[in-house]
């Protein structure tokens, strides 16, 4: 206590002087940090406008079901791409994400041995593979191996690009929870196995989808594997061995045509994708709130006693 | 590093200091003048409701250590005990009051002998210096002097009071038997008090409060 | 006149001796065994040979300064340094005659006997309050519906936290207040009918009137389950338990019957610890 009052009003003095100023640069650092964030958001939001201006008129019934065109005339519309790109979508999914969550499920669990470190460093140089070398990858090794372009191979591929993704955001999610739930599990005397599945991913499960609608928008969009895989087609699918169409692909064909139908087409095809990209997103966060999806009460088995 | 507790103990230890002076010059002062005769009664007085009034303090101010502080351990044992002894206290100031009240009510006992008095009131006023001392000290072994005199006060008195039956001076015997009453019950207090001084060190009780019972009973 | 001052050295007629008396009384049976248990993490050496028995159907309270131990020798008596690693446990933790450690036997069936509830209330966050109580069951087999109603009501009894919530057992375990939400993890340690319960500063996070009733529960626990509590709460210590183990840097330093530990320790360093004369 050895400062006086004396002292202490001096201080105080000091405080008032260096207050104004400090609220000034408080304000201007608010307006910079401010000005940079319109700056980051204006390209998006001017790419959506672009797409939906450009893009709007094109949609129709038909343009959304038809089978293309011949090239130039403007008829047809983009709907095999469309059934391509979601079975594309889904075939992937099926193929990666089980295999990307079990990859963060050990690495968050398992994860404290030479092992674990060397295939989490991998996995960290996979996530930033080009995607046209794993289309190559899938080329070589399915395409020309069964010695035709099919769905197998783009599936494949687009596999190849998902799961790294998965498996990175499991790891970060599952190692978000708390310990001190492990540790009531545990002292419940529940097998680890037990915990991790029943308590541990049901906590971790916000993350876990987060990382799952992320991989899922990287791929809708993936053109250069498809390229080499699915090569691309003007029909509906029909059997998984044959060439099938996806968005990404028919926008790429159409504009680089040179008519101004084939762009206006182009335009349409692309706020399709961007429109299908954002209702996965949506449709699968609202399933998940309401927790009456198959697979939440498939998670729920068990535990719950909701019928 | 003073704790919350510390200020308050110091008081307690203060207030208990004063008490145990007063209590020895009250005690004191009453027997001398009742041995010489002489009236010191508003002195006497004066120092007993000091002594009373201390007590309540330290009451109160044990129950606020106790509401406030939870004391555990060795500060526990010293405010448990600081209740029995400045009640000790407070009674040897009140028992000292009794005594010069003799004088008054039995007015002029110049005459009676006081020859067994006196080897007593040496034993009391050597008891309560001892006990007091005791306490400042927190020394368990002047336990033991202190049971002994208070067992020599206690054959006084027993040889006393059926020899005082067969005297021919009422009023001198009542005299002695009242004076013979307080100052066995100030010996009682003296040993409560070493008991409970026994207590903050050791943490036992002792059984001393059996002996007094069966004694009291037999009496 | 010389002023009073606290004693610095005790005249006793005996002294005991240093090493603490573990055993409150040779009669008494005892539920658990702590035998020379010693606990190192890597190469620091956390608790340090400490020999404690408890008897069954009381409330032991082990109190000490921060870093003691006492928490770490607490999570030794259901193994779950077997989650930590670089943790390793020496010595032996008697159930009923047999040894935790002992490595013929599954430790997990043979942890069931021994629940816990922890310092920070830890509900399962995406379950019901009926799942929670019902959850070290049901994930280890237990589907009996009849059953599993009846170990809810049971325990949500026993817990004080019947009565609060038996209107709406499928409310999200996350919604109650901190005090429930703890009363709600002492159910679902008792749902496995376990035979002692560990609680590690049940009632530090909670408010006093919340912790208030945690100490109503323990004191009613006690009847049927041995209790070992870590707290730092003196007080509580005091008003809760039965026997007392003061540790100080891994090491037991006295163990004896509550009351007389705190109005007459027998060791200095118990007495400056419990004075607040130190950590």
């Amino acid at each position: 206590m050895s400062t006086t009052n004396e002292k202490r009003q001096e201080y105080r003095a000091l405080f008032k002087n260096n207050v104004k100023k400090r609220l000034v640069v408080d304000k201007i650092v608010h307006i910079i940090i401010f000005a940079f964030v319109i700056i980051a958001i204006i390209p998006l939001a001017s790419i959506l406008v672009e797409v939906f201006k450009n893009g709007i008129s094109a949609i129709s019934y038909e343009f959304l079901t038809a089978i293309p065109g011949s090239i130039g005339s403007g008829e047809g519309g983009i709907g095999p791409a469309i059934q391509g790109t979601l079975i594309i979508i889904g075939l992937a999914s099926l193929m990666g994400v089980p295999i990307g969550v079990m990859s963060g499920i050990f690495l968050a669990e398992l994860g404290d041995n030479k092992l674990a470190r060397n295939v989490r460093f991998f996995n960290d140089v996979f996530m930033e593979f080009p995607s046209i070398v794993l289309g190559i990858f899938a080329f070589l090794v399915i395409v020309l191996i069964l010695g035709h372009f099919s769905v197998w191979a783009g599936a494949f591929a687009l596999a190849l690009i998902m799961f790294p993704i998965v498996a990175r955001t499991t790891e970060e999610s599952l190692k978000m929870v708390p310990i001190t739930y492990r540790e009531a599990g545990t002292a419940l005397g529940l097998k680890k196995w037990v915990i991790t599945f029943r308590i541990v991913i049901s906590a971790a499960k916000s993350g876990m989808i987060t990382g799952i609608l992320l991989s899922v928008s990287r791929i809708g969009g993936e053109t250069a594997p498809l390229i080499m895989t699915i090569l691309g087609s003007s029909q509906f699918f029909s059997s998984m061995d044959v060439p099938m169409d996806a968005l990404p692909l028919r926008i790429w064909r159409l504009s680089l045509l040179p008519y101004e139908s084939s762009q206006l087409q182009g335009w349409g095809a692309a706020l399709v994708l961007i429109l299908v990209i954002i209702g996965i997103n949506m449709a699968v966060r609202y399933h998940f709130a309401n927790g009456n999806g198959i697979i939440m009460r498939f998670i729920k088995q068990g535990v719950s006693t909701k019928r | 590093m003073t704790r919350l507790i510390d200020p308050s103990l110091e008081k307690l230890s203060q207030i208990m200091s004063e008490m145990g002076d007063m209590a020895i010059a009250c005690v004191s002062l009453a027997v001398d003048s009742y041995l010489e005769g002489k009236n010191t009664n508003d002195e006497v007085y004066e120092l007993s409701d000091s002594i009373r009034n201390k007590y309540f303090e330290v009451e109160d101010l044990i129950f606020d250590m106790l509401l406030k502080y939870q004391p555990v351990a060795d500060d526990f044992r010293m405010i448990r005990s600081s209740t029995e002894i400045s009640y000790a206290f407070s009674r040897f100031g009140r028992y000292a009051y009794d005594i010069t009240q003799v004088r008054d009510l039995f007015g002029d006992i110049s005459e009676c002998t006081n020859a067994s008095l006196i080897e007593i009131t040496k034993k009391v006023k050597h008891m309560i210096k001892e006990a007091v001392l005791s306490f400042a000290e927190l020394d368990v072994r002047k336990a033991v002097k202190i049971q002994e005199d208070e067992a020599f006060i206690d054959k006084i008195y027993k040889e006393r009071l059926p020899k005082l039956i067969q005297s021919n001076n009422t009023k001198c015997a009542l005299a002695e038997a009242l004076l013979l009453r307080y100052l066995e019950r100030i010996g009682d207090h003296a040993v409560f008090m070493s008991d409970a001084i026994n207590y903050i060190v050791t943490g036992k009780h002792k059984p001393s409060e059996k002996r007094i019972a069966s004694h009291t009973k037999s009496s | 006149m010389t002023t009073l001052s606290v004693p610095a050295q005790k005249i006793t007629n005996s002294i005991d001796s240093a090493i603490p008396s573990s055993v409150p009384h040779e009669e008494e049976k005892f539920k658990m065994i702590a035998e020379n248990v010693s606990i190192y993490y890597g190469s620091t050496m956390g608790v340090k040979n400490v020999t404690m028995k408890f008897p069954e159907k009381s409330v032991t309270a082990l109190i000490g300064p921060s870093g003691c131990g006492k928490t770490t020798f607490l999570r030794c008596l259901n193994r779950m340094h077997d989650m930590t690693k670089n943790a390793k446990v020496e010595g032996k933790v008697m159930i009923d005659d047999i040894d935790l450690y002992d490595k013929s036997i599954d430790p997990i069936y043979h942890r069931r006997k021994v629940g816990m509830v922890f310092q920070k209330p830890n509900p399962f966050p995406t379950m019901s309050i009926y799942d929670n109580v019902t959850a070290g069951l049901k994930l280890n087999g237990v589907k009996d519906k009849r059953i599993l109603d009846e170990i809810v009501e049971d325990t949500l009894k026993m817990a004080y936290l019947w009565d609060e919530v038996k209107n709406d057992l499928k409310k999200s375990a996350i919604e109650l207040s901190g005090g429930q939400q703890q009363r709600l993890c002492i159910a679902r340690a008792l749902a496995i009918q376990p035979e002692v319960l560990l609680m590690d500063e049940p009632a530090s996070a909670l408010d006093p009137i919340a912790t208030q009733k945690i100490e109503e529960t323990i004191t009613e626990l006690k009847k049927d389950y041995t209790i070992i509590i870590v707290t730092h709460n003196m007080q509580q210590a005091v008003r809760v338990s039965d026997y007392t183990g003061f540790m100080y840097l891994g090491e037991l330093i006295e163990f004896r019957e509550t009351k007389k530990l705190f109005t007459d320790p027998k060791n200095e360093l118990t007495a400056k610890y419990v004075q607040g004369q130190f950590g």
